[in-house]
């Protein structure tokens, strides 16, 4: 018999019972969504890392002490890392440029007769802000009393701030200093690929004056300037031997080895190693909940043979007559092990979508770009059917063997 | 008593250019113990035969028509349907042979309930790998044929126990047999209805099919050329009607 016959025969028994059918099929339908659900998740949280990490930021390699025997994203942000460090690195082969980043306390920001109440402002080179990254206005020179502002902070006071606008910080001890804003951007160099950072209203200062954390060098014996972390801009072409030399100049002679906790591990990463970092743990997410999904794709195979079985029960009086009027065993067979895939893919067509609806609110909730896992959808999709098919075997097989006499006689 | 056995069973085991010869069939059955539902039975239905068997229940009447059908397989003997020895054949031979060299009319009728009057006429058809719309027009022709041309697309639950007869009688000349096998035919359909599909079968023998039927109802079998008796797994007697024509 033709395969569309033996289909058309399944889609009618499907029909015949919809609620069985819908009962059946919702087992492989949360295993299926729950899969594509967090493949389509994690790819888009991925992608979203990816894009910040991006070709401007390749050559990047971020320094920061991160607690000992820690897999996660723990960090220790303290300023450790000195002037001395800074100049030293600057001095590794293949890298174009250093940017320490630290952080200034302050209480509040003053705009006209506005106060916004914030805790800090970073401090940093002016060659952290390209000028790809300038929306309007120039980036701030060290040494004099300038800021920029993300369009964020920005738009933050009810009168937009403009290059030339005038802010006020309030420190913490209550001084109020007045600067100039030169320039509003849209990111800076250097910032760590955790993209939320970007997305908030920040205010940015040049380390000189602003910079105000200071230690004394183990190794240059004087006080100097130290931040909690670094950016080394290398040449993407030689940021591997870089990454190397920088570590191994972390571990060894730095300041920032000797100014930090002996458990905190100074680390030198690059942005394939962050895009790793998160993949791992998108993975063991991945992983634990395919676990899940294949749990609910067992219990609902089980659930399909078992209505295969009383589909079988059921229609034994069918298969007798099917035999008798020329129905082959392989016949039989084939049209409950369709019957069977039906109901598997059933659950994939139903599963997918709500996989990625579901994808969408937690991609949307996660404030990440929805990004679509195809290799898992597919997979999820062959995988319902393959389920089905292997839960209708069974029950394909008696119905195959039933006794034509027997069946006819069945009442 | 054996004497009409004797002479028939010889007769016919010499003519073996009958469309049925069944010869020296035997089928045992184990329920606890064995049971002897036929005996060394014999037979021949010539082409365009129609013959009747008649025999009370347990007589081993079903279960020759389920020899000769294909549906079961004799413990002893030999089969041959049309030139092919079903007894020997394999299970996937004989659902070939079921399917193009025989055609089933039952007492309950045994239509598919989801397939409609067309699709159930056509499903031999369907294992005997035919297209979709060569099937179609010949189920159309042959429900037409048996009157129903005005209820192709009905399932069985909308038609009438004769009309449902009647599109298993379609169904069954769907793959222009050698052989219609009916088991009580008119068993589940009242005296006017059953008349009409005797009718149909006086009209499939007038065109030379050949016809086995089984009834206990003697009014039935009286429509046939002869009437097998049969009783206790053995052909008590053969009588012959065509003499009165």
């Amino acid at each position: 018999m033709d395969g569309r016959e033996a289909i058309s025969i399944a889609v009618r028994s499907v029909r015949a019972h919809k609620l069985r059918s819908a009962l059946t099929v919702i087992g492989i339908v949360i295993g299926i969504a729950s899969v594509v659900t967090f493949a389509t998740f994690g790819a888009s949280v991925q992608a979203e890392i990816v894009g910040d990490i991006g070709d401007s930021n390749a050559g990047n390699i971020y320094v920061f002490g991160t607690p000992a025997e820690d897999e996660g994203f723990d960090r220790v942000f303290q300023p450790v890392f000195t002037a001395s460090d800074v100049s030293a690195l600057g001095q590794i082969e293949g890298v174009n440029a250093v940017i320490p980043r630290g952080v200034l306390q302050i209480s509040s920001v003053q705009a006209g007769n506005q106060t916004l109440a914030r805790q800090q402002i970073t401090t940093t080179t002016p060659e952290s802000i390209t000028p790809d990254s300038v929306v309007s206005g120039t980036t701030f020179t060290s040494g004099n009393d300038e800021v920029v502002v993300n369009e964020r902070m920005a738009s933050a006071f009810s009168e937009n701030l403009t290059a030339g606008s005038t802010l006020t910080i309030v420190r913490s001890d209550g001084t109020a200093q007045p600067v100039t804003v030169t320039g509003v951007i849209n990111g800076t160099r250097g910032e760590l690929p955790i993209s939320d950072f970007a997305r908030q209203p920040r205010i940015y200062a040049p380390i000189d004056p602003f910079h105000e954390s200071i230690v004394e060098s183990p190794s240059a014996g004087v006080r100097q300037r130290a931040f909690p972390q670094v950016t080394v801009v290398t040449d993407p072409r030689e940021i591997t031997a870089a990454k190397t030399a920088i570590s191994d100049y972390l571990r060894t002679d730095s300041d920032a080895r000797q100014l930090s906790a002996t458990d905190t591990e100074l680390v030198a990463r690059s942005g394939s190693d962050f895009v790793d970092e998160i993949s791992d743990v998108i993975q063991q997410i991945t992983r634990f909940v395919t676990g899940i999904g294949v749990i609910s794709l067992v219990v609902g195979a089980i659930g399909i043979a078992n209505v295969m079985l009383v589909s079988v029960t059921e229609r034994t009086r069918e298969i007798g007559i099917m035999k008798a009027v020329g129905a082959r065993n392989r016949d039989v067979m084939g049209i409950f092990v369709i019957e069977a895939a039906l109901l598997g893919t059933l659950g994939s067509l139903l599963g997918v979508p709500l996989g990625l609806l579901v994808g969408v609110l937690a991609a949307d909730y996660a404030a990440v770009t929805f990004a679509l896992a195809v290799d898992w959808i597919v997979l999820a999709v062959i995988v319902g059917i393959l389920v089905g098919i292997l839960a209708g075997l069974y029950p394909a097989w008696r119905a195959a063997r039933i006794d034509p006499i027997d069946a006819l006689r069945h009442e | 008593m054996s004497e009409p056995t004797t002479t028939a069973a010889a007769a016919d085991t010499t003519a073996t250019d009958g469309t049925v010869v069944v010869d020296a069939v035997s089928k045992h059955y184990t329920v606890g113990e064995e049971v002897t539902a036929l005996d060394k039975v014999s037979l021949t239905l010539e082409e365009g035969s129609y013959t009747a068997i008649m025999g009370p229940s347990g007589s081993g009447k079903s279960t020759l028509l389920n020899l000769i059908g294909g549906l079961d397989t004799p413990s002893a003997g030999t089969v041959t349907v049309a030139g092919e020895d079903v007894s020997t054949a394999g299970e996937d031979e004989r659902a070939a042979i079921r399917g193009t060299t025989i055609g089933f009319v039952f007492q309950t009728f045994n239509l598919m309930p989801r397939l409609s009057a067309i699709e159930n006429v056509a499903l031999p058809l369907v294992f005997d790998g035919w297209s979709k719309a060569d099937r179609q027009e010949r189920a159309i022709e042959l429900l037409a044929d048996v009157g129903l041309a005005d209820r192709t697309e009905h399932v069985p639950s909308e038609l009438s126990g004769g009309q449902r007869q009647r599109v298993a009688i379609a169904r069954a000349l769907a793959p222009d047999p050698a052989l219609i096998l009916a088991d009580e035919p008119t068993g589940n359909v009242d005296t006017e209805t059953g008349s009409a599909i005797l009718d149909i079968f006086d009209e499939l023998h007038a065109r030379g099919n050949t016809l086995l039927l089984v009834t206990h109802e003697r009014h039935v079998a009286e429509r046939a050329d002869r009437i097998i008796h049969v009783e206790d797994g053995e052909i008590h007697s053969i009588e012959s009607l065509t003499g009165e024509a």
